[in-house]
Formats: C-alpha cells, structure tokens, sequence
C-alpha cells in the first residue's frame, strides 16, 4: 500500500454537483489556490447528475416569483421547520446561477417567444426551470479540469484530519489500486450527497434505489465523527416512483396534461395539481396503487414527453417500458413508494449549515444533499457548491499549511485497512448490508414508536460490533465495509433524532403511532445530534426556527 | 410483459469493442473491469443502470440490461 500525501488549500470530498461548482468557484475566485477532489466514483460522470437533469427545481426569474415566495412556499412544504436565510440566499442567487449554467452550454427549454418554460412543482409559484442535458456532469467535470483542478478518482474519503478543534483536510482510500490518500487543507467542503442506501429498495435490488446509491451518507458519519452538527435526520423521507424502477417523472408528465388515478379508478389530481403526500395517502390508505393515466393526450404531448424521458436523466427507463409493453399512448403508469432515505436536497438530513454553507466546526463547509438545506434540490447543490467555495477560499489565503501528525495518519490507516485479508471473511458483506438495510426498513422508518426506534438503535450497535470481523478481499470490498459502516451510523442517528421528536409531522415522514399529532407548540424546532464525549455516546439538542425573512 | 432475456447486465460485442477503457473509466459505481483480454465485463453487480457506459462507448459495443428484480 502506498501513501500519497498532499496539500491543498481546498480539499472539496466528493466530485458530485455540488462539488464541480465548488471546484470551479473557487478557481475562478483566485486561480492560484490549490483546489483538490476527492471522488468516490468518476469525476465526469460521478453521482446523481450522471446522466444530466431535466430541470433546475428553483429558479427565481426577475418578474417572476420572487426570493421571498420560494422562502414561503418551501417553508409550507417542511411544516416550518427551516431557516429562512439560507433558502433565501439560493432563491436569489438563483437565476444568475441558471445564466451561468446556460452559458456554459447546458439546454434550458424555452416557449416559441424565447421564454423560459417554467413549471409548478410548489404549492405556490413556479420554480422549477425545464432543463434538457444529459451532459450536464461532464460540462461542469471538464470546465473544472480546464482550470486546473486536481481530481483524484475513485477515492472514498474515510475521515477528516483535525488539528485542535479544527478541520484540516482529509485520508481516503482508492477503491482501485488501494493507495492512502491525505490531504492537508485549509478549507474542507463536504459535497458528497446523503444517504441513498438506508433501508432496502422495494424490487430487492440492493442499488436500485431513487437516489444516487454512491452516497451512503460517508460525510456525515465522517463529520459526527469530527464533532460536527447534524440535523433533520427524522426527516425519512421517500417519494411515489414508478414501481420498480424508481425513476421519476410525475411532473414532467403531470405539467403536459396526465391525470393522476388511484387503485379505484377515482381522479385524484386537481387539474394537474397534486402534492406528494396525497399521493402517498391513496397507498397509505389502501386505494392504491397511484397510476399516471396519458391515453388521452395528444400524439405531440405523448412524444414529448418520451424525448425528454428517455434521453435525460435515466434513459433506461425506455427499455424499461418497452419490456413491460408500455405504450404510454394505451397504459398507465404505475407508480410506487420508494424506499426511505436521508437527503438535504429531497429532505432535510443533513449538517447544521449557515447561509454562508460553514458547518459548526471551524475549517468545515458543507454544500448539496450534505448539507440541511431543506429541499434545495440541485439549485441548493450548485449555488451552496459556490457559496462554500467563496468562503473557504477567503479563509485559506489567510492561513499556513496545516500538516497531518504521523501518528494520525498510521491510526487512520491501521483503522481502514485491518479487514483487509485472504481468509474468507465470516460474513458475506452483501448479506451483511441487506441485513443492516432490513432491519432500517423494520424500525427506523414510519410508522414509527419508541419501541421501535429504540430497538433500531440496539441493532445498529450490534451491527457496529459485527462488522469488526468482516474481511475484505479487495480494495473495492474494504470501501465497500466502510460504507456500510456509514450506513449503520446513519440508520441510528436518524433513529435516534426519531426518537428524539415526540409528535407526528410531514405527512407520513415523520409518522409515530405512538405521538399521532402534530404539536407545533412544542415541537416547532430543529433536533440537533452531536457526538459527546465518551465513546457512543450522542448528545441530542433543540434549536429555534431562524425566521428572519418572513 | 418482461422478456426474460439474459442475467447477464452487462453486454459486450467483442468484435465491436475496441478495448478502449472508457466505460470502465466512467462507469460510476467501479462496476466495470477488464478480463484479460482487456474486455469489459461487470466484476461487481453494483449497477444503478444509469446507462453511462452504454453512453459513452464510442463504438456502440455494449448493452445494459435492467436488473431482474428491476425488470
Ligand atoms: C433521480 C433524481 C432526479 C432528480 N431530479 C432533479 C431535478 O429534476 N431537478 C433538481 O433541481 N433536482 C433534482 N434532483 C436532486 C439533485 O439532483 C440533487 O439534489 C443534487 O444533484 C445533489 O448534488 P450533490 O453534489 O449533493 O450530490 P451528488 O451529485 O450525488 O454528488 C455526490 C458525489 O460524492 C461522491 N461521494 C460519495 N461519498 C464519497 C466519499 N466518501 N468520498 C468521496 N466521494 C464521495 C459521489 O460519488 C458523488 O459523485 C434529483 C435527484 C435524483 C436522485
Ligand atoms: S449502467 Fe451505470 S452503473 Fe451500471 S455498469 Fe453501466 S455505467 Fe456502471
Ligand atoms: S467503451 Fe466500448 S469499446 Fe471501449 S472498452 Fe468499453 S465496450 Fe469496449
């Protein structure tokens, strides 16, 4: 095993979204920093925009719905529990980001007079700007190589460097050749997603989930590890997807006419109109399934519709229709409740992060899913990706070089690389991940109650000891074992903040038999998770709504 | 209805193929390696069938198939 030892003034973990505007801002900012990624995957086609978007989910357009409408209508849509300057500071930022993307080359769709098509997908106002690239990652992967980015593929960051009370950079291993990878930083941005592989998907295929199934939620448990704050991780949340394949489409087809069917044939969209919890209510409910119903749009809506599906975002999905003999022009859609996952972009999980994207430890900042943004969608990825850049690079031209301690680097090393082995491992470690995954999907999602929550925690305790004895054969096994690792943290924070939030809220996210009622006197406020000072030990706090906006 | 059509997810026309790499280079999730002849073949079944190698390979030389359980 070899060790690669680097310097950056910022090392940006995870190469994803966020993390290419991370790259490129601050390059554009002061081309002389040092600006280093880490990547888990493939740089120019890593994490969830891989095969590109078909829509920017905010944009504020100048005569269009402004800032402060965004702040409200997201605020509806988390019941209150969010800060308000944070996605103030995205809707502003906003249409000159969508400007810039549009420079670069990204297609945005447009009406015959040259108008942007903007789309409802709120409750109130339109937000969300249609978007058709499927080249979006490599537009924004090669724009930041061209300016001098170092990337260093197929690295799992495995943990942060710290140095007092600081963070200083980050070791990982490359998942391929099984080198060491530390990098001392002045700044250190998180981009690196949520949690996609949280409990198992419906179909039973492990990586068949909605969101990107890289992120396994490495940088949190990475940060909690650090000291650092997390929050809304009660927020489990899922979406109605078509069944099996979980790709979405509800509101590219919803916004050219479909209509929404439940299971006993009954229309339950208002004119196009139709919120994710209703939708989800008709399965809670018993009268699923939900179905998407386009025989009687027009040959030119149907066509469409099919141009953008398959060619954007998740193409498969038209072999995927033509095997089910599909034909959207005769057959409705059936939809289905994905999974639960942890995400700051969908939801709310995430780190305790300002508007300036700095998290609670000094010399840490967070951007994207990572971050607590409450659904900031790729909007928040990529203005947050800017805005942690900026900061970051004004704290490191004030700063020396830090450097890692030998000692910290041999204890890290030891930690990642001991299951490393040729004897067999005890365990088969996608077993091992399914059971972990089962045992979320048992407990730790709704309908939840103390008894089960408390016993997701005891398991994920369990499943931390178990996984001390698995063996890895390969360098892809050993990043493998430390995502499950992450996983298993993430499983239990969530239960634990569960646990922590005694009423029901957002819809049937947050749905606990045992406290039904939503109880906004008492419980309209954060649950902050911190790791205290003895070993397993988590340290639960509340923290006000900040509502300087509205 | 699905046709059952192979089990195998990834599928690679070795006369197209060039060996080029670049599906095993952009590849996501490190499905792809090389066998020994330099082929791509999925070494670890972690797909999320996003459909980049497909994509990218210059030559058209290969096929993904959606996951059994996803079918
Ligand atoms: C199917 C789908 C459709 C969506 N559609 C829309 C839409 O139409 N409009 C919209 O606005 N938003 C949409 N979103 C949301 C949006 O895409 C995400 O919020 C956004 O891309 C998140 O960016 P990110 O940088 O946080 O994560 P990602 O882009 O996923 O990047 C995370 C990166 O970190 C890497 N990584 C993970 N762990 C590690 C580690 N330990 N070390 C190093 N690297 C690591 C991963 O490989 C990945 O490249 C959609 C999401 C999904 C899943
Ligand atoms: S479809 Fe995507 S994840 Fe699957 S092998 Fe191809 S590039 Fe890799
Ligand atoms: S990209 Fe195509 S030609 Fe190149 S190795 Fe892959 S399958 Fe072969």
């Amino acid at each position: 095993m070899t060790i690669n030892e680097m310097k950056a003034d910022i090392l940006i973990i995870g190469g994803g979204s966020a993390g290419c505007m991370a790259a490129i801002r601050a390059k554009e900012i002061n081309p002389s920093l040092k600006v280093v990624v880490f990547e888990k995957g493939d740089f120019k086609r890593g994490g969830t925009i891989a095969m590109g978007m078909d829509a920017l989910n905010i944009v504020s357009i100048p005569g269009g719905d402004s800032p402060e409408a965004y702040v409200e209508t997201v605020g509806s849509t988390v019941d209150g529990i969010l800060d308000q300057k944070p996605s103030l500071v995205m809707a502003q930022r906003s249409y000159e980001l969508m400007r810039k993307l549009e420079s670069w080359g990204a297609r945005f769709r447009k009406d015959a007079n040259g108008n942007y098509e903007m789309l409802k997908i709120h409750p109130k106002g339109k937000f969300c700007a249609g978007m058709d690239e499927p080249d979006l990652k490599v537009i924004l992967a090669k724009k930041a190589e061209s300016l001098g980015v170092e990337v260093v593929n197929r690295t799992i960051a495995t943990s942060l460097l710290k140095s007092e009370h600081v963070v200083t950079g980050a070791t990982g291993l490359n998942l391929r050749t099984g080198e060491f990878v530390v990098c001392s930083a002045k700044s250190t941005i998180i981009t690196n997603g949520g949690c996609s592989r949280f409990m198992m998907p419906h179909s039973g295929h492990p990586f068949g989930t909605y969101d990107y199934p890289g992120n396994t939620g490495d940088g949190w448990a990475m940060a909690y590890r650090a000291g650092a704050k997390l929050t809304g991780f009660e927020f489990t949340s899922n979406a109605p997807l078509i069944k099996d394949i979980a790709c979405p489409l509800l509101y590219i087809t919803l916004t050219r006419g479909a209509h929404i069917i439940n299971g006993l044939g009954q229309r339950i969209d208002n004119e196009g109109d139709i919120g994710v919890h209703a939708m989800l209510r008709e399965f809670n409910e018993g009268r699923g399934p939900v179905l998407i119903k386009m025989d009687h749009l027009p040959e030119e809506k149907i066509k469409e519709i099919e141009e953008i599906l398959f060619t954007t975002e998740r193409p498969i999905q038209k072999r995927f229709f033509e095997q089910r003999g599909i034909d959207f022009r005769k057959q409705p859609i059936e939809l289905f409740p994905t999974e639960y996952f942890l995400c700051g972009g969908h939801g709310s999980a995430g780190l305790v992060v300002d508007e300036h994207a700095a998290t609670s430890v000094e010399g840490l900042y967070a951007a994207g899913d990572a971050a607590s943004v409450p659904r900031q969608h790729l909007t928040g990825a990529f203005v947050f990706g800017e805005v942690a850049a900026e900061k970051a690079a004004a704290r490191a031209v004030s700063l020396d070089w830090p450097c890692a301690t030998q000692a910290q680097i041999a204890a890290e090393r030891n930690r990642v690389f001991s299951p490393l082995s040729e004897e067999p491992s005890p365990l088969d470690l996608a077993e091992f991940e399914q059971k972990v995954r089962q045992t979320a999907g048992d407990y730790a999602v709704p309908p939840k109650n103390e008894w089960k929550l408390k016993n997701a925690i005891k398991w994920m305790t369990h499943f931390k000891e178990e996984l001390k004895a698995l063996k890895a054969a390969d360098f892809h096994e050993l990043a493998k074992i430390l995502e499950i690792e992450s996983i298993i943290y993430c499983i239990e924070l969530s239960a634990i903040a569960s646990n922590a939030r005694k009423e029901s809220r957002w819809g049937s996210y947050h749905y606990r038999s045992d406290y039904p009622e939503k109880n906004d006197a008492e419980w309209k406020k954060h649950i902050i998770l911190q790791a205290g000072n003895i070993p397993g030990e988590t340290l639960v706090s509340f923290q006000d709504i900040e509502r300087s906006v509205l | 209805m699905s046709k059952i059509v192979d089990k195998e997810l990834v599928k690679v026309n070795k006369e197209l193929c060039a060996r080029c790499g670049i599906c095993i280079d952009r590849c996501p999730l490190d499905c792809l390696h090389p066998d020994k002849d330099g082929v791509p073949y999925m070494k670890y079944k972690d797909c999320w069938y996003c459909g980049v190698c497909e994509y990218e390979c210059p030559f058209n030389a290969i096929t993904i198939q959606l996951p059994y359980l996803v079918r």
